[in-house]
């Protein structure tokens, strides 16, 4: 296992406080969780690549950090107004 | 060796600042609080991260697109950031407009200005 992949799987395990904050509590807090969340896995999805030396795959993080803002401002819409 | 071991501290910057955000999200009250630690990642984890690609990999289209990453999720994390708290605002007191007793200076708009 190199750094990388150790470096993923570490970032990996922040993943859990993510998943504890979009499942309980308040809506406010899930939608937080959920844009951490977001954050975490584009910075997952660099350390992959780079840990199984697969570098075209990173235009998978960068396809997703670019449909964050669009996917985080739907949900705010959603909870300002609706939810 | 030396670059292994600067990759080695980027990486472990990188997954600090992950732990430290995700940690600090979660043991925060308020979801307000809660959003001021996604600046962690987004910020200082990407950066390191930059930094960590470019050592390994060098110059090249795969720096460039860790370069435009990192630039995408710190813009969008400010701009996401300042909607969700607007957002929390609204749907407490149902409008954003500053309210007399939060002490904030601002000019009013409308006939009664």
């Amino acid at each position: 296992m190199n750094l990388w992949l150790a470096a993923s799987y570490a970032v990996g395990l922040c993943l859990v406080p993510c998943a504890d904050l979009c499942l309980r509590g308040p809506v406010e807090r899930r939608l937080v969780g959920l844009e951490l969340a977001g954050v975490l896995v584009t910075i997952l999805l660099v350390l992959l690549t780079l840990g199984f030396h697969r570098l075209p795959f990173i235009d998978l993080a960068l396809t997703l950090a670019i449909m964050l803002l669009g996917a985080s401002l739907v949900f705010v819409r959603f909870l300002e107004r609706h939810l | 060796m030396i670059q292994h071991d600067i990759i080695a501290a980027l990486l472990t910057l990188v997954v600090l600042s992950c732990w430290i955000g995700a940690l600090g999200a979660w043991r925060m009250h308020k979801p307000m609080q809660a959003l001021h630690y996604l600046a962690l990642p987004t910020g200082a984890g990407a950066l390191s991260l930059v930094v960590a690609v470019v050592l390994e990999t060098g110059w090249g289209t795969t720096a460039a697109k860790m370069i435009a990453i990192s630039a995408i999720l710190i813009v969008t994390n400010a701009v996401g950031a300042h909607a969700a708290a607007r957002a929390f605002r609204v749907r407490k007191l149902g409008h954003w407009q500053p309210r007399q007793e939060d002490g904030v200076e601002f000019i009013p708009q409308g006939p009664q200005a």
